[in-house]
């Protein structure tokens, strides 16, 4: 009897661990957990996703300004992947933006925030790494056009734009506060898509995590301004918005749909709290931008009020309030209030979808709205919305429209 | 056997049931959904004539402005583009019954619950019946055609299709009635007087206006919360209305 339960408890350990590892062996089971919960924070699934969904294998081309990059293998493929790779060529990758080989890596991938992350985290990411199913898949590493196809000349940028760093928990702060710092500007990454561009593609000096442009979307601001960024929002709003995707303020659509489903909706509650505490803490709200609001009486706006009605109202209504958990307010909204209206643009040519989570599993969409509406018309009605309720934000022009149609596709 | 072949019904439905191909498509995680997905509506091409000829067209024009009088509540089937409407259906699928099975035997004497039991397309119902109209006209009101007959007589002559007392020449069940033709034309120019703008008829949203119908809108809660006070909003069609695109819609 006895010696039966051994041999079902043995059993059932050992199909769980055949489960949930391919290759993990006994003595680095709790280091390859650790590793698989650091990808997840880095989301480097988003990037690396192979053509079966499943396996980091890479392949898919990345848009940047400077062209298209190739996503590398990272399964253990010794010939395809980085299964020839020691953990000290892989730590010198994270943090310093180099291969093995001592060629430099694009700042694509965020080198220039993973350099941040300890040396212990990048050992267990590797393990992980190495524990998952090589997958053989030859990546073409060399698509960019030139210039910017000669690696040597990311020497350059590099001086110009990176240095290796370690994180500083800053003393005077709390733990969480420095958790939340790690997490955002190590593993997270969150400036690369929410710290505007320099002309060469680095951080925008002084403008950290002020919003930025990026594969024809906009990625919010994430200061404390109230009109543009998430000085309104509570932590537990932010914590919501990030494990959900979705709160009575704002939905997560685009890029950002998929950072939460990858990523933010698979942390643990501690480490959203930490983010979400030191984004509302991390720096005072930038020098107030109010502009004043585009009169209701301006012919582009009257023409916008009469598309809103008739094309946004039935869900958005007419107020602009939305309806909580399935259509997302405009009004006072941070996205529609950009600076920079790409967002809205795209959304509204294009239509969006939600992110779907374990907790907020509908994802709901909207239908695209380019193929009903000319560029003037499209224009009016973001400059409606974003002039309306008490939203403030730069009017939009028809050039600016067609320029996003461009990007969008469509109709 | 009454056992027996129960089981046998039931087993061979089973069978039916287990052995068809699944024709469905099966969606999980998440609802699919694509960048830029849309269905547009075909938009009538403004001008010219795609199926009708000029005298079928003036014809139509006759007849649509007696169903659809001008008067104080809307203009006239003619005026309000129903004509154009029927043409364009014509030229597009329904002109040919794309989507009907339309292969013999026909019933010469069908059940009611047959449908339809006619070898004739639209297309051709309105060739054959407009020539078999034309040529009624020319017989028995000395060489006119029916739209320069006085508008008494074309009323007169409409009721007497509708009511089946007027058999115009080689029209024959079950291919074809004179009751058969006037229905299909008063069914297409209602059609075209309701649809929406789009499709070349309802001019200006004439109908919606009249009737109030508010259009492509489909969501009232903000009405609903006002009970009792008049719709103000005015109708939209699917293309818009002439307060944002610039268009007399």
């Amino acid at each position: 009897m006895r010696a039966q339960i051994l041999a079902a408890g043995f059993l059932a350990a050992a199909s769980l661990l055949g489960a949930g590892q391919a290759r993990a062996d006994a003595d680095n089971f709790t280091e390859v957990e650790r590793g698989k919960y650091l990808a997840i924070l880095g989301d480097c699934m988003a990037c690396h996703v192979g053509s079966d969904g499943q396996s980091m294998s890479g392949g898919h081309m990345l848009e940047t300004p400077f062209g298209r990059i190739a996503v590398p293998n990272l399964t253990p493929d010794p010939e395809t992947g980085i299964g020839r790779w020691s953990a000290d060529d892989f730590n010198r990758a994270m943090h310093e933006g180099k291969r093995p080989d001592g060629t430099h890596l694009y700042p694509a991938f965020p080198y220039t925030s993973f350099t941040l992350m300890s040396r212990s985290d990048n050992d267990a990411v590797f393990a992980y790494l190495q524990a998952q199913p090589a997958v053989k898949n030859q990546v073409d590493r060399s698509t960019l056009p030139f210039p910017f196809n000669v690696r040597l000349l990311m020497a350059g940028w590099n001086m110009l734009n990176f240095t290796p760093g370690t994180f500083r928990p800053d003393p005077n702060k709390s733990d969480e506060f420095n958790r939340g710092a790690y997490l955002v500007e190590g593993p997270g990454h969150c400036g690369l898509c929410h710290t505007p561009r320099n002309l060469i593609g680095g951080d925008k000096g002084g403008a950290h995590l002020e919003g930025g442009p990026l594969q024809g979307w906009f990625a919010p601001s994430l200061t404390a301004d109230r009109r543009t960024g998430i000085g309104a929002w509570t932590e537990q709003e932010i914590v919501e918005y990030l494990r959900t995707g979705v709160t009575h303020r704002s939905t997560a659509s685009g890029p950002m749909a998929e950072v939460v489903e990858l990523s933010t909706s698979r942390m643990t509650e501690a480490d959203l709290k930490a983010i979400a505490v030191y984004l509302r803490e991390r720096a005072p709200a930038p020098a107030a931008s109010n502009p004043t609001p585009v009169a209701a009486t301006d012919s582009r706006m009257r023409a916008g009020e009469a598309i809103y009605l008739d094309s946004c109202a039935a869900c958005h209504v007419g107020n602009g309030a939305g309806v909580a958990g399935i259509f997302p307010r405009l009004a006072d909204s941070q996205f529609v209030q950009q600076g920079d209206p790409t967002g809205v643009l795209r959304v509204v040519l294009q239509g969006a979808k939600a992110a779907a989570t374990p907790h907020a599993v509908t994802g709901p969409a909207m239908p695209a709205l380019g193929w009903r509406m000319t560029d003037q018309q499209v224009a009016d009605v973001a400059t409606y919305i974003r002039n309306s309720w008490g939203n403030a934000a730069p009017a939009v022009t028809a050039d600016q429209v067609k320029a996003m149609r461009s990007v969008a596709g469509g109709h | 056997m009454p056992v027996s072949s129960r089981r046998q019904l039931l087993s061979a439905t089973a069978l039916v049931a287990f052995s068809a191909p699944a024709l469905g498509r099966s969606i999980t995680g998440r609802m699919p959904w694509k960048p830029n997905e849309a269905y547009p509506p075909e938009l009538a091409r403004p001008g010219g004539w795609y199926f009708l000829n000029p005298a079928e067209v003036a014809t139509l024009e006759a007849i649509t402005s007696r169903l659809i009088p001008a008067d104080d509540l809307s203009p006239s089937g003619k005026d309000a583009g129903c004509v154009v409407f029927i043409d364009r259906q014509l030229a597009g699928p329904y002109g040919t019954y794309e989507w009907l099975y339309m292969q013999p035997p026909f019933s010469d004497n069908p059940l009611p619950t047959q449908g339809i039991q006619s070898p004739l397309t639209p297309q051709q119902q309105y060739r054959l019946g407009l020539a078999a109209l034309a040529t009624h006209c020319r017989d028995s009101f000395g060489g006119k055609t029916f739209e320069q007959l006085a508008e008494a007589d074309q009323v007169k002559l409409l009721q007497g299709m509708e009511k089946g007392e007027v058999k115009l020449p080689g029209l024959n069940a079950p291919r074809q009635t004179t009751t058969m033709l006037f229905n299909l034309i008063l069914q297409n120019t209602m059609e075209g007087f309701f649809a929406d703008p789009v499709y070349g008829g309802n001019k200006d949203m004439c109908s919606w206006k009249m009737i109030g119908f508010p259009g492509v809108r489909y969501d009232f809660r903000d009405v609903l919360d006002n009970p009792g006070k008049p719709y103000t909003k005015p109708p939209v069609s699917i293309m818009g209305r002439p307060d944002w695109n610039g268009k007399p819609a």
